[in-house]
């Protein structure tokens, strides 16, 4: 987490380029079979429950066992691996890129990614709020709640096993809430941004700026 | 039989009754393997009168042991003939009277991540087989792991994760309740619950009952750290190409698939969409195919039956 924010820099970076390149890796080894080329407009997944898959973006094949892989988010494929249709791929290896338009919204919460403390979700399991910071939250917003390393606030659920997951990080307020209760959450994607005390009000210049010179462009 | 529940009579039933019983089965050949890798069950067995919650006994237990750095034992069972404070899942009660089976399972939690999803499903096989064992032969799983006869909840299970203050030692809470003679149910339970006296019409020895079902726990425990060993053995880049056996005898045991049900992370009070039940997945999640014909897979949450579903 950064002191000190360079807005002029980060404001320019995301004008000329107001993007987010997700690159898609395989998830396993196995033979490719492309389904879309370079410049295919793809969806994200949708419906109430994301159970309407994205795009569909390629098939790998392992052991006679076909997969399609579909987009996680909306945007244009911006880079394909050409040389990996139809041969063997290893696991991880990039295969190709989506290109996401960023909206104002999106800028500044990338932004305020930078700034502050970002807690992971430590596996791929639904979570709550513990029952003690939930009706803190209730009560007074999640940014009148502060939080310090080792406090109990959140219950991850995963296969009726309900664990109690404590914070480690620097004490602050939960400033940003990334995640919905009961919505499964991918390991290493932030549950929550949390703000130390001394940081709200470079916060709020973040903001504040950001929808200004968004606005003015 | 009508001693005690004791380990040695845990043991003595283990040799005499529940290895022979498996020499029947696929796993025949490696059951003797299966039941050393299930052995740390029962390894302690203690008994109590009355508790509030053996959740939180266990968990203070383990703290007082920590405090005094001395080793909880690994498969502690602890057990209540009553329960003051018993509470399921989110602000549930559970009703824990003189005449069930109440308790909680210690143990340090060494399966690696994609095994470990799978213990949720081996107490409720565990539990199911046991109630079999004991007349109650249309007995069935509900995805995850409520055990139903007729259709009415005769078992519930909890797991829960706890990490020692002092050793950092991820410890699993197995709890466990069976309604094994306690016939009696307040009337927010009566409507969905039965127990294994109502069903048989007649009584069954708790402790007889308690035996088998950790029997079957040890045994159904053990298969997970036994196929654990057998797929890690699997060459890399390869994967393992059959059915997980727990998985197998999950779907003898249960009938969700091709149901149609109603899901929810808290179903009772929050129930969110209708859809059929079409498979189980190598690690435990259920796959479900919503009324628009898209499929997911739900790895938290809860069912209902939708035929049965009020």
């Amino acid at each position: 987490m950064s002191n000190e924010i360079d807005f002029d820099e980060i404001l320019a970076k995301y004008r000329t380029d107001p993007y987010k390149y997700i690159d898609i890796l395989a998830p396993h080894t196995g033979t490719i079979e492309f389904l879309v080329e370079k410049g295919s407009g793809v969806d994200a997944p949708g419906g109430e429950w994301k159970h309407i898959p994205g795009s569909a973006l390629f098939r790998i094949n392992r052991e006679n066992n076909p997969k399609t892989v579909n987009a996680p988010i909306n945007g244009i494929v911006s880079e394909i691996c050409g040389d990996c249709e139809g041969r063997f791929v290893e696991a991880g290896e990039k295969l190709l890129t989506i290109r996401h338009p960023l909206k104002k919204k999106d800028i500044i919460e990338s932004i305020l990614r930078e700034v502050l403390y970002l807690f992971p979700a430590p596996e791929t399991a639904k979570f709550f709020f513990s029952l003690d910071i939930q009706s803190r939250i209730d009560k007074k917003g999640s940014s009148g709640v502060t939080i310090k390393s080792g406090d109990e606030v959140f219950t991850m659920s995963l296969m009726k096993r309900d664990t109690p997951v404590a914070y480690t990080g620097e004490e602050g307020i939960i400033h940003s809430i990334y995640f919905k209760p009961g919505v499964s959450v991918q390991q290493g994607e932030p549950l929550i941004g949390v703000c130390p005390a001394g940081k709200l009000g470079l916060i709020q210049k973040v903001i504040t700026r950001v929808k200004a010179e968004w606005d003015a462009m | 039989m009508s001693a005690r529940l004791s380990r040695e009579f845990l043991l003595a039933y283990i040799e005499d009754k529940e290895l022979p019983a498996r020499s029947g089965e696929p796993l025949a050949a490696a059951a003797e393997k299966i039941i050393r890798y299930g052995a740390f069950v029962g390894s302690v067995i203690e008994r109590h009168g009355s508790l509030n919650r053996t959740m939180l006994y266990a968990r203070e237990r383990i703290e007082h042991c920590e405090r005094a750095a001395v080793p909880v034992a690994n498969g502690t069972v602890i057990l209540a003939d009553t329960l003051s404070e018993s509470k399921g899942r989110f602000t549930r009660e559970w009703h824990a009277p003189r005449g069930g089976l109440w308790g909680s399972l210690i143990y340090v939690s060494t399966l690696l991540p994609r095994y470990r999803m799978l213990v949720p499903l081996a107490v409720g096989v565990a539990c199911c087989e046991a109630v079999r064992e004991f007349g109650a032969r249309d007995a069935m799983i509900r995805w995850i792991n409520d055990v139903l006869i007729d259709g009415y909840k005769v078992g519930g299970f909890l797991a829960e994760s706890f990490t020692g203050h002092f050793s950092g030692e991820e410890y699993c809470l197995l709890g466990f309740g069976i309604n094994v003679n306690n016939g009696v149910f307040p009337e927010e339970l009566a409507a969905t619950a039965t127990s294994l006296t109502e069903h048989l019409g007649r009584r069954v020895a708790v402790d007889e009952f308690a035996c088998c079902f950790l029997a079957k726990l040890w045994w159904n425990l053990g298969l997970l750290y036994y196929q654990e060993e057998v797929e890690l053995q699997v060459d890399a880049g390869k994967s393992y190409a059959g059915t997980h056996p727990l998985i197998s005898r999950w779907l003898e045991l249960s009938d969700t698939l091709g149901r149609e049900i109603i899901f929810g992370v808290d179903v009772v009070t929050s129930p969110q969409y209708r859809a059929t039940a079409a498979g189980i997945t190598s690690n435990g999640g259920l796959r479900l195919i919503l009324e628009d014909g898209s499929d997911i897979v739900e790895y938290s949450g809860e069912i209902r039956y939708l035929d049965e579903y009020a």
